[in-house]
């Protein structure tokens, strides 16, 4: 399974659900695939972007779908403490795995060598984990998580199959554009 | 209310009261002593969701998240936390323009006990300056409301994380 594929799906199945993707080929595939409002394209401070998607979750009723990675969740493995521990209902974290730092040289990832995020979710508290190998595994699993409470914790194992260009985009108007879906104003006004 | 000695942990219900005025109600955070006595009243307050994180990066990425959905957020942690969240500060909300009120507690000023501390709470606010972020040391209660009140008014204005740093003179600190 092509990372780009399985972004291309999960726009297909997310409809207005706002959508935050992992930095470097997840966001910029994630705009090529579809650029829209509810896009939230993160570009550095690898790592916390299943932190951000939880911050997401306890701030809206809406469904989070939060795309990782695996090397980068390896580098905050205690979020999924945290989600296990919040158990947000609306909170999906897709991570796209294929067991390598892809950025830099392809080195080996921890999931090459016997880790298993999905069972780290589960020891974590988050009981709906599982692993897909294909799309149609995919469809099938997310398809399930968007009808069902979560938190739901998805490990899509993907090949990686060369980069699009860096897609156009700044973090600043990345924030406004997609707060301004939840909240007009980006100033909270002190009751006086 | 600025100087109330009669009530216990003034300083933390002034600082309670400041983060209600500008609606921030998502709390991230890593437990520390003092900041204890900040995040216990939050806990009991239904105003305030209180999240527990495992590490000070992952704090700011949780309180980044909740302002990008539309629930103001602020941080506590101590310096040496502060130490841990320096990337997350420095490649999400500053290009992205978060403003998050920080608020640290001051290891390693004046009767600090623990030489570890100290490193990290000297450089701190050096550290915050080299962003070119704005920060406040409060060591009293002599109208903290109205500086709480002005830190937070230009943390959302100029949409840029602001921070509020709490020294052991102000709060007495931990002691061995």
């Amino acid at each position: 399974m092509r990372r780009f594929d399985a972004i291309e799906l999960v726009l297909r199945l997310a409809g207005d659900r706002p959508i935050v993707g992992n930095l470097g080929p997840t966001s910029d595939e994630l705009w090529h695939a579809g650029h829209r409002d509810r896009n939230f394209y993160t570009y550095g401070n690898m790592g916390l972007v299943s932190s951000i998607g939880l911050g997401m979750a306890l701030a809206t009723d809406e469904q989070i779908i939060c795309m990782d990675g695996d090397g980068s969740l390896l580098m905050n493995l205690g979020t999924l403490a945290s989600i296990g521990r919040e158990r947000p209902k609306n909170l999906i974290v897709l991570v796209y795995d294929n067991e390598a730092w892809g950025q830099t040289g392809h080195q080996l990832s921890h999931t090459g060598t016997g880790t298993s995020l999905e069972a780290a979710a589960q020891a974590c508290g988050i009981s709906s984990a599982t692993t897909v190998s294909d799309l149609e595994e995919l469809e099938g699993a997310l398809s399930t998580a968007l009808e069902t409470d979560g938190p739901h914790f998805i490990v899509a194992k993907i090949e990686e199959a060369g980069y699009l260009p860096v897609a156009p985009v700044e973090p600043e108007f990345t924030l406004y554009r997609f707060r301004n879906t939840f909240v007009q104003g980006q100033q909270p006004q002190p009751p006086r | 209310m600025n100087a109330d000695t009669t009530r216990p942990d003034n300083w933390a219900h002034l600082i309670v009261q400041a983060l209600k005025d500008y609606d921030t109600s998502l709390i991230a955070y890593v437990p520390d002593t003092s900041i204890h006595r900040v995040t216990r009243i939050i806990d009991q307050d239904p105003f305030f969701h209180l999240v527990s994180a495992t590490r000070e990066e992952e704090a700011v990425g949780i309180a980044v998240g909740s302002y990008a959905a539309g629930r103001n957020a602020a941080v506590f942690m101590q310096t040496s936390g502060f130490g841990n969240s320096i990337n997350a500060l420095a490649s999400l909300c500053i290009p992205a323009r978060a403003p998050i009120p920080f608020f640290i507690n001051m290891r390693g000023g004046t009767g600090e006990f623990n030489i570890s501390q100290v490193p990290m709470g000297r450089t701190t606010v050096p550290i915050l300056d080299l962003f070119g972020l704005v920060s406040y040391t409060i060591d009293d209660e002599y109208r903290m409301d109205n500086l709480l009140d002005g830190a937070m008014k230009l943390c959302y204005a100029n949409r840029q994380p602001v921070a509020v740093c709490l020294t052991q003179r102000l709060h007495g600190g931990k002691f061995a």
